[in-house]
């Protein structure tokens, strides 16, 4: 059962679009797997929809603001007419992967995480049972898919940005609390924890690191934060 | 000099819960028969509000003044992706103009590659909308589904079997039959789903 949603805020900031990039994915992946945050994302959506109306300034002299802009928008044509038959849709969506395989596994991914499967590297081996897959998110960051094998544990870390992780599959603990598969866990600050995964079948999580853009010194470990969690 | 020139009633005093209906109405008028008239009430009830949400979210001018265009285009080509059903006009407005206002910041810091609005909130996606259709072109032949097809609405069977039976495209229908690409699409869709719903009930 998931226990761990988005704060209250960062679903306010998510609905606004003022959630940075990588943390949105994030959020919207894991809205893909609850429910209860689905329904207040769409309150929220509602709420801000309905203050958009509510603001206009009085005395506004509407004609003159728009120009032309109304006779240009409808020559164009509609977007029915520009592509066509329906069938390309269909035939995308059947082509299109879903799920990510290790070590003859395959795990389905949420929606959200879709497009990503093809901006995924191979799989590397870390330290003992702990499988790491890069994620190219451009500069936003870096993202990877992490595997947990069985009784595998990633070494003690801190963070110095912020480290948020969505439970793809499986469940884990990290000292701290047990996490299953759906929660969204972000770890700041100097917090810190040991995940590890006890169950059979293991656990895969997908993984940010949110680190300031601004931040200038260090920038390999801005490039690769990963392995100097894990490894130093 | 005062002239006795009637002042047109401001959009504002509408009340908000007429003003959804009513611009429901508009989009599907906009969505079926490429209406002008119903798209000019919308876009002169939502184009001063969204220059209003762009300027403050983007704080300036030029910029505003594009995130209301982009909207509003979006708006007018894509009316046929508006579903009452699913939320207000005002909702479904505001998320295309969250959406392009996402993906104009994303491009002023030069951020080609990665994350983009449609993968956050598909409100746009024809494949989304498309997503029940496709299971049944694939696994179901007319052979199969004859004697429920004989079953739709007379208009929904015409537009299936121009395009199903004799391969035409649903332009090719919509002259024919006169009536508009959108009219073609949105019955092919209901009798899709009502073709879809009946097999489901004969499972
Ligand atoms: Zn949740």
């Amino acid at each position: 059962m998931i226990k761990f949603h988005p704060s209250s805020q960062q679903l306010k900031e998510f609905v606004e679009g003022s959630l940075t990039p990588a943390v949105s994915l994030l959020v919207s992946a894991h809205c893909d797997m609850c429910e209860q945050c689905q329904l207040r994302v769409e309150s929220e959506t509602e709420e801000l929809a309905a203050e958009l109306v509510s603001e206009i300034e009085e005395s506004f002299d509407e004609s003159a603001q728009f120009g032309d802009m109304l006779s240009q928008i409808t020559q164009s044509p509609s977007s029915i007419e520009v592509d066509g038959s329906s069938s390309s849709y269909a035939s995308n969506l059947g082509e299109r992967t879903v799920s990510i395989e290790l070590d003859g596994r395959s795990f389905k991914l949420p929606r959200t995480l879709h497009r990503y499967v093809d901006k995924t590297g191979n799989w590397s081996s870390l330290v003992g049972k702990l499988w790491q897959a890069p994620v190219d998110l451009g500069n936003q960051g870096v993202a990877n898919f992490i595997f947990m094998g069985s009784g595998g544990s990633v070494p003690e870390h801190t963070h110095r940005g912020t480290e948020y992780t969505l439970v793809i599959d499986g469940e884990f603990s990290d000292g701290l609390s047990d996490y299953d598969t759906g929660d969204f866990i972000f770890m700041d600050g100097n917090k810190t924890h040991t995940p590890r995964s006890d169950t059979k079948e293991g656990c895969l999580v997908f993984s940010i690191v949110d680190q300031p853009l601004h931040f200038t010194s260090g920038l390999a470990r801005l490039l690769n934060p990963f392995s100097h969690l894990f490894f130093r | 000099m005062l002239v006795g020139i009637p002042l047109e009633q401001s959009n504002s005093t509408i009340k908000p819960k007429e003003c959804a209906t009513e611009m429901s109405e508009h989009l599907v008028a906009v969505a079926d028969a490429r209406c002008k008239r119903s798209f000019s009430r919308v876009f002169n009830y939502f184009a001063p509000r969204l220059r209003s949400y762009a300027l403050k979210q983007m704080g300036n001018e030029a910029l505003a003044m594009e995130l209301v265009q982009d909207t509003m285009s979006n708006v007018w080509q894509k009316a046929h992706l508006f579903n009452a059903e699913k939320g207000s006009p005002s909702t479904w407005i505001f998320t295309i103009a969250r959406n392009i206002r996402f993906d104009m910041l994303r491009k002023l810091q030069n951020r080609k590659e990665d994350v983009c609005s449609d993968d956050l909130w598909p409100v746009l996606c024809e494949q989304t909308a498309d997503l029940n259709e496709a299971p049944l072109d694939e696994q179901v032949t007319l052979e199969q589904i004859g004697y429920l097809f004989e079953e739709l609405p007379v208009k929904q069977k015409a537009v299936i079997e121009a395009i199903y039976i004799d391969g035409k495209s649903q332009q090719e229908v919509a002259n024919e039959l006169s009536i508009p690409l959108g009219t073609v699409k949105s019955r092919t869709r209901l009798a899709l789903q009502r073709l879809k719903g009946m097999l489901n009930d004969n499972d």
